[in-house]
């Protein structure tokens, strides 16, 4: 019980001891709300997910089918502008020819000229030119329906093209019911990054100088065995990144009504991961004698696991090879296992594997850092 | 002057002998252009996303829902969607776990109804933690309905009076009843073939540029981009390192023993704003060559880039002459430099893409070194001179240096 007492005086003292720091909170908390406000600004309005898409339509045809077939490609989610010439600036740009309705009442094929920007959003064109076939199929079965007469009285009356296939999205039961928003990607990508560095930083740097100025040493006239106080700094930078990811959670559930499930779960999470990355701080503090490789250390150890892991970008764009290699990242576990419980309520058996993983991750970081561990220079 | 190389020197070995920090520093930015640029370099034509896994649920294992199936077999749509043909329990469970991007469920008695030209519902259950991909499945699914609806549409009552025909037992069809009906349906296919072959309507598509924009990234191009961002992020973080001897000179007592000897103050402060200044153009040079060599990253005229590479260099170390002469400590400076730097390196553009950013940030980026270097770099390699771009920096760097110099020189004798 001592043991446990002195174990756990020394841990506070070192978090009050950083938390104390007053640029500690801009690196915990400021710093990461600043990322996590641009990052969640970017997924939402940027060009990953437009509301419209827009299309230019250069609309030359003399006759009557030009305005028709534009009727067809105004479909929700497009934004149409026409226009009587070819504009300077477009994204992406449908001409239709003058000879549009002759060539069509003479039932003579033609290609309309799609044009796209190579430097605008490549996912609003896709929209766009699923649309522009959409409006082509329609148009075509019009035709073959209705139009085996006068092409030139077609227009004067028909029924209309009846959608007898729709299409349904949902998501899948139980999970999310409205789309998430660029804040419900950011933030647990923001926090896994800023617990990664932050405890490595801190926690790598605060070891090495302990060491160095011989206040290690000097702990150990005390009762305490070298084993307490490993366990007594090892269990200070858990705090450190439990306390962290508290804050960060909190801004993004008041501010930005950030969803993670279960919540119990989801620490559960963040102190699985922050005791693997504990652990490793203590092990880079022990080894290294000199601040600026520690920050060095931390800045890149934790910009590839972020990077690898899906904390800034969704994993889904990154290329099947890449997404091999991110399980070497113990962000991409602590990412899989924060989705599973922020996109799909998962419960516990559904983030076994990720904690699991963590889990068995902390435990060798641990006794690695534990063998490593050094009271003297 | 003999004076002042001579610490000048003494400085660059002391930093060659304890590398690890720098070469740690030198990794970052170059570990970072290929990450960024792996995941993000345009990959085969046509396909600027990985595969994107895609669960069919069958359940009505007629005519129709096969068709639709057999269209994601096409050559083209293979290259694009990864399917797995399952049953709805498990595409479910699968999808409730995210382990695809969509699950497209085909309803029991799907051909039936289209048969009977009644209207029938896909389903394209989405993964709600992905923002990119179960939107191309949902879009080309609807592709597919409007097709089809077209399709059933126009054999309706072909369809209608054959399904009459065979809807009884095998022995008693009217054999000899199907031939007008199939040759309706003839008619019609031959009718149909004036519109879809050759297709009456088609997209002829055209990859066009903006005055001014630059050509289709490749992958080299991507690096290219991305490297100089990343170069100056770091040279700031190096340079502050290399410049905080002004600082722990002064708190180790070593400046006290120094200013007994011959040497004044302003040889001392000319030779560590030069060793910043000579480092880190170094640096940056190093970071170059490397991706030059590795990433295939270019960097146009050499000799405009080496003014630029100067140029940056000098502000760096002129900014970091009077950031030192302003901080109180090494601490302080620790912990207000970092900050500084990462302002810079987000609002100028090092770590987000200054087209991707809003307006207002991209106003305060001007105001950094990382935007005025990204962009001088980005005229270098399209072979323009960054004139405006050197003249910031240079007369930036100046400024920070006329201030920086009077105010070390108070630091020092103090």
């Amino acid at each position: 019980m001592r043991r446990i007492k002195r174990t756990l005086h020394v841990a506070k003292n070192d978090l009050r001891i950083m938390v104390g720091d007053k640029i500690f909170f801009f690196w915990t908390l400021a710093f990461p709300i600043l990322f996590i406000v641009i990052f969640g600004v970017l997924y939402k309005a940027g060009d990953n997910d437009p509301d419209v898409a827009r299309l230019t339509v250069v609309n030359l045809d003399q006759g009557r089918w030009g305005s028709y077939f534009i009727g067809k490609i105004e479909t929700p989610g497009i934004a149409v502008t026409v226009t009587g010439e070819e504009p300077a600036e477009y994204g992406r740009l449908l001409v239709i020819p003058a000879d549009f309705s002759a060539r069509i009442e003479a039932r003579r094929d033609q290609a309309l000229a799609f044009k796209k920007r190579s430097d605008a959003s490549a996912r609003a064109a896709a929209r766009v030119e699923t649309r522009l076939m959409q409006a082509i199929a329609r148009t075509i079965g019009e035709l073959v329906l209705y139009g085996p007469g006068d092409l030139a009285e077609f227009l004067d009356g028909h029924p209309e093209f009846k959608d007898l296939v729709v299409v349904k999205s949902e998501f899948p039961a139980n999970t999310v019911t409205v789309v998430p928003s660029g804040f419900d990607h950011s933030i647990p990508g923001t926090t896994i990054q800023f617990i990664m560095m932050m405890v490595m930083i801190y926690g790598g740097i605060t070891v090495m100088e302990d060491r160095k100025r011989g206040v290690l040493a000097r702990m150990l006239f005390s009762p305490m065995s070298a084993g307490e106080l490993f366990r007594a700094k090892l269990l200070g930078r858990w705090l450190m990144g439990l306390l962290q990811a508290l804050m960060l959670f909190a801004v993004g559930k008041i501010f930005f009504g950030l969803d993670l499930g279960s919540v119990p779960l989801a620490l559960l999470v963040i102190a699985v991961f922050a005791l693997a990355m504990a652990a490793l701080s203590v092990f880079i503090g022990s080894l290294v004698t000199k601040e600026d490789v520690i920050i060095g250390l931390a800045i890149l150890l934790a910009n590839i696991f972020a990077g690898l892991g899906g904390c800034w970008w969704p994993n889904e764009i990154v290329p099947p090879a890449v997404r091999g290699v991110a399980r070497i990242s113990p962000a991409y576990w602590a990412m899989d296992a924060l989705h599973q419980l922020t996109f799909f309520q998962g419960g516990l058996a559904d983030i076994a594997v990720p904690v699991g993983v963590l889990a068995a991750l902390a435990a060798v970081l641990t006794a690695v850092a534990g063998k490593t561990f050094r009271i003297r220079e | 002057m003999r004076r002042s190389a001579h610490i000048l020197l003494n400085d660059v070995r002391r930093h060659v002998k304890a590398p690890w920090a720098i070469l740690i520093f030198i990794a970052i930015p170059l570990v970072m252009t290929g990450l960024i640029g792996v995941i993000f370099a345009p990959r085969t034509e046509g396909s600027e996303l990985p595969p994107i896994a895609v669960l069919l649920v069958d359940n009505d294992k007629g005519l129709a829902a096969k068709l639709l199936v057999s269209s994601f077999d096409v050559d083209q749509m293979k290259e694009m969607f990864q399917t797995t043909v399952t049953d709805e329990a498990d595409g479910r469970k699968r999808m409730a776990k995210g382990k695809a991007s969509a699950l497209v469920v085909i309803p029991e008695g799907f051909t039936l109804d289209l048969l009977e030209a009644r209207p029938v519902t896909l389903l394209v259950v989405k993964n709600p933690a992905e923002q990119f991909l179960p939107d191309i499945v949902e879009e080309f699914m609807a592709t597919m309905a409007v097709m089809l609806s077209g399709v059933v549409q126009a054999f309706a009552e072909e369809v209608r009076g054959i399904r009459a025909m065979i809807d009884g037992p095998i022995d008693r069809i009217p054999w000899e009843t199907l031939g007008p009906e199939f040759g309706k349906a003839q008619k019609k296919i031959a009718a149909a073939a004036k519109y879809l072959d050759p297709l009456l309507l088609r997209l002829k598509e055209e990859e066009t540029q903006a005055a001014g924009a630059r050509p289709r990234i490749t992958a080299s191009h991507l690096f290219s981009e991305i490297l100089p961002g990343m170069a100056i992020m770091f040279l700031l973080f190096i340079v502050q390192t290399l410049m905080r001897d002004l600082l722990s000179d002064r708190e180790d007592g070593k400046l006290r023993r120094m200013m007994t000897t011959p040497l004044r103050p302003i040889e001392l402060i000319g030779a560590r704003i030069a060793g910043g200044w000579i480092m880190g153009l170094a640096v940056l040079l190093i970071m170059v060559a490397f991706g030059a060599l590795v990433f295939r990253a270019t960097v146009g005229p050499f000799g405009t880039f080496l003014l630029l590479a100067v140029a940056a260099a000098f502000w760096t170390a002129a900014f970091f002459a009077l950031f030192h002469a302003l901080v109180r400590n090494r601490n302080q400076a620790g912990a207000v430099a970092a900050p500084v730097i990462l302002a810079f390196s987000i609002f100028g553009g090092s770590m987000i893409n200054v087209e991707a950013m809003p307006k207002a940030f991209r106003l305060i980026g001007i105001l950094t070194p990382n935007r005025w270097y990204i962009d001088s770099a980005a005229l270098v390699r399209d072979g323009r001179f960054p004139l405006v771009g050197l003249i910031v920096l240079v007369a930036s760097g100046l400024l920070f240096l006329a201030l920086a110099v009077p105010a070390l020189r108070r630091r020092i004798s103090v």
